[in-house]
């Protein structure tokens, strides 16, 4: 796969070996705004069509059939299907759930979004976020129909309130996914690969009537596709994700997110499909609210393992900054707090300087990522802690002072330092051996995106009207989550806005 | 016009477990480079094989490969340790058996693993 760069260069030569023949139909940008008119060669119909076979898109698809469509059609630009939604911890936040009911932990839909309301600091929506928990359940509930499996216990993420949060045994989205994809085909939505979304088409009345897609796609490989035009009889659902791979967009947007922070999404994430929907009316929301992940490690790409480990073992570890010897954040505050304070770990030039994150060996080895973490060479264990302080050039008194003091908020149960809450690290002491990774932020989540109501639909800048015929659903919206997303909160959104849309669509 | 190619699959297969094949399989054929298992379809300038329907200058389809090779047995092939269940390439964890087989094999150029993007798996089998 190509990384950002060599994907735009492809374009550029693609652009310019097209030659004159070419010129003709690239000429179509004065005109991107197609108005379908009786020369209009329709190629197929589809009674819904859907662009992303990530979570909102398979949802959608899965409900819109439950709903009684016949023809549902899910495009993706990659020869695969599940885009950054098989990318991750998937792992998913759903307030009074059964497990919860079954430990007895007492939480709800408005409890989970004053969390995430909290964390958005201010700006989030919070109707859109309410509507989410409330629906979260039913998401879940399509994903274990589907044959997803999920660990039987829960795990307390940064910035919740309660324990919340169901993991698949497999700790990745694509626990979902592969499920859900067999899902579609069982029950017969067609999935096609290749097809990348280039324009909406209207009618005369301004309504979205089909989409120009590029047929035979080959992602950085040179080749964009035949145009192809595809019409709809009830509407198009964008389901494309999120731009997080998109250097200049995102840099447009946070000056500090150059090349050098690399990201957990895949190079796909590249977000064209939102730019079209900017172009033909749809509202801009939050676009600089790009979040880091704190929980990614600079000894691997992408995702990788240690998300997830990190993720699972923060509530009952210490990061250290290397310098000091001395923890510098509370280890489950909402991913900004973490990001903003790792960012800040430098080394006497102004360098990155990676912190560590110390976990005692029996706790940490009750999450199978330890395993992985260790077996890959991207977390190391050691049996003392001069090990671990000679290792990472870390200053040992102050390190030993600092478990010390800390193993002290285990037991007292506050944590005078920086007020992490300590119930979930309860009788979790720091003690040899250890386990140790290395956490750097990486780019992993785009708050921003199109503006949409709790029906799905995409407003219009111009009237403050939904755009008939046109949906979105999931990280293309924007405006949900606010400043800081809290983590395990963009499934539940991505598949129940999928499932909303599709609710939506089938009554229009 | 296709030539035998299983004869040529279980030949390849009898020299791997000889343990005698080199990591480098991309050799010069004519004009063209190609892979030493498939000398025959060289020999036998048979481009259409996985070029269906095209000029060669045009990517074959996505799932040709498996008009030869058969998937359930690529799966049990590269099948991993239970515990590492979901790193076998032919049904993995992101995509299961969704993923074409260009996007880690070339035939006429050095690939690498899709999954390399992010993670440091072993496969020593694998031909780049």
């Amino acid at each position: 796969m190509g990384n950002d760069k060599e994907y735009q260069a492809d374009r550029r030569k693609f652009l310019v070996s097209m030659g004159l023949a070419g010129a003709a139909t690239i000429a179509a940008p004065a005109l991107k705004t197609m108005a379908a008119d009786s020369s209009t060669v329709w190629a197929e119909e589809h009674e819904i069509v859907i662009i992303g076979s990530g979570f909102s898109g398979l949802a959608a698809a899965i409900e819109a059939k439950k709903l009684g469509a016949k023809d549902v059609v899910v495009y993706d630009k990659m020869p695969y299907f599940g885009g950054n939604s098989t990318y991750n911890g998937g792992l998913f936040a759903v307030p009074n759930s059964p497990l919860q009911k079954e430990k007895g932990i007492k939480d709800s839909p408005e409890i989970m979004a004053a969390d995430q309301l909290k964390a958005g600091r201010g700006v989030a929506d919070k109707e859109l976020l309410l509507h989410v928990a409330e629906h979260a359940g039913e998401a879940l509930q399509m994903s274990l129909d589907a044959g997803s499996e999920y660990f039987p216990y829960l795990q307390q993420l940064g910035g919740h309130s309660v324990p919340r949060t169901y993991q698949t045994t497999v700790a990745s989205g694509g626990g979902i996914i592969r499920p859900l994809v067999e899902q579609c085909r069982k029950i017969g939505v067609k999935l096609v690969t290749r097809a990348k979304f280039d324009t909406l088409i209207f009618d005369d009345d301004g309504k979205v009537i089909g989409a120009k897609m590029l047929m035979g796609h080959y992602f950085g490989r040179d080749q964009e596709g035949t145009p192809m035009n595809i019409k709809t009889k009830r509407g198009i659902l964008v389901a494309t994700g999120g731009f997080a791979r998109n250097i200049n967009l995102r840099q447009a947007q946070d000056p500090t997110l150059t090349e050098e922070v690399t990201s957990t999404n895949p190079p796909s994430a590249t977000g064209e499909a939102l730019l079209e929907m900017f172009k033909i009316g749809a509202i801009p929301v939050h676009m600089a609210y790009i979040q880091t992940g704190p929980w990614a490690s600079p000894d691997e790409d992408g995702f990788g393992y240690v998300s997830n480990y990190s993720i699972y073992n923060f509530a009952h570890s210490i990061s250290i900054y290397i310098k000091t010897g001395k923890r510098f954040m509370n280890e489950i505050a909402d991913r900004k707090t973490r990001a903003d304070a790792q960012l800040s770990c430098r080394d006497d030039n102004g360098d990155p300087l990676p912190p560590i994150t110390i976990t005692s060996y029996i706790h940490a080895k009750e999450h199978p990522t330890m395993k992985k973490v260790l077996k890959y060479g991207v977390g190391w264990k050691f049996e003392t802690i001069e090990e671990v302080a000679a290792r990472f050039n870390v200053p040992l008194e102050p390190l030993k002072a600092q478990i010390k003091e800390y193993n002290g908020y285990v037991k007292s149960g506050v944590d005078e330092q920086f007020g992490k809450p300590m119930e979930k690290a309860k009788g979790k002491f720091i003690e040899a051996p250890f386990v140790v990774v290395r956490n750097w932020p990486k780019v992993h989540y785009c708050q921003g995106g199109v503006k949409i109501d709790v029906q799905a639909r995409v407003i219009n800048s111009a009237d403050w009207k939904p755009i008939p015929g046109l949906y979105a659903a999931g990280e293309v919206t924007g405006g949900v989550h606010g400043v800081s997303r809290l983590g395990s909160c963009s499934i539940p959104d991505c598949m129940v806005m999928g499932m909303t849309a599709a609710r939506t669509i089938m009554k229009s | 016009m296709k030539p035998q190619v299983k004869v040529l699959i279980i030949a390849a297969a009898v020299v791997l477990m000889a343990g005698s094949l080199v990591a480098e399989t991309l050799q010069q054929f004519d004009s063209v480079q190609g892979r030493s298992f498939h000398a025959d379809l060289y020999a036998d300038n048979a481009c259409d094989s996985c070029h269906v329907n095209a000029e060669p200058e045009a990517y074959p389809p996505d799932f040709v490969c498996l008009d030869c090779h058969d998937s359930d047995e690529l799966v049990q092939a590269t099948a991993r340790p239970e515990e590492d269940k979901w790193q076998n390439p032919h049904n993995n964890m992101h995509y299961a058996k969704d993923v074409p087989c260009m996007e880690c094999h070339g035939e006429h150029s050095e690939r690498k693993v899709l999954c390399a993007g992010c993670h440091f798996f072993d496969y020593p089998n694998f031909k780049k």
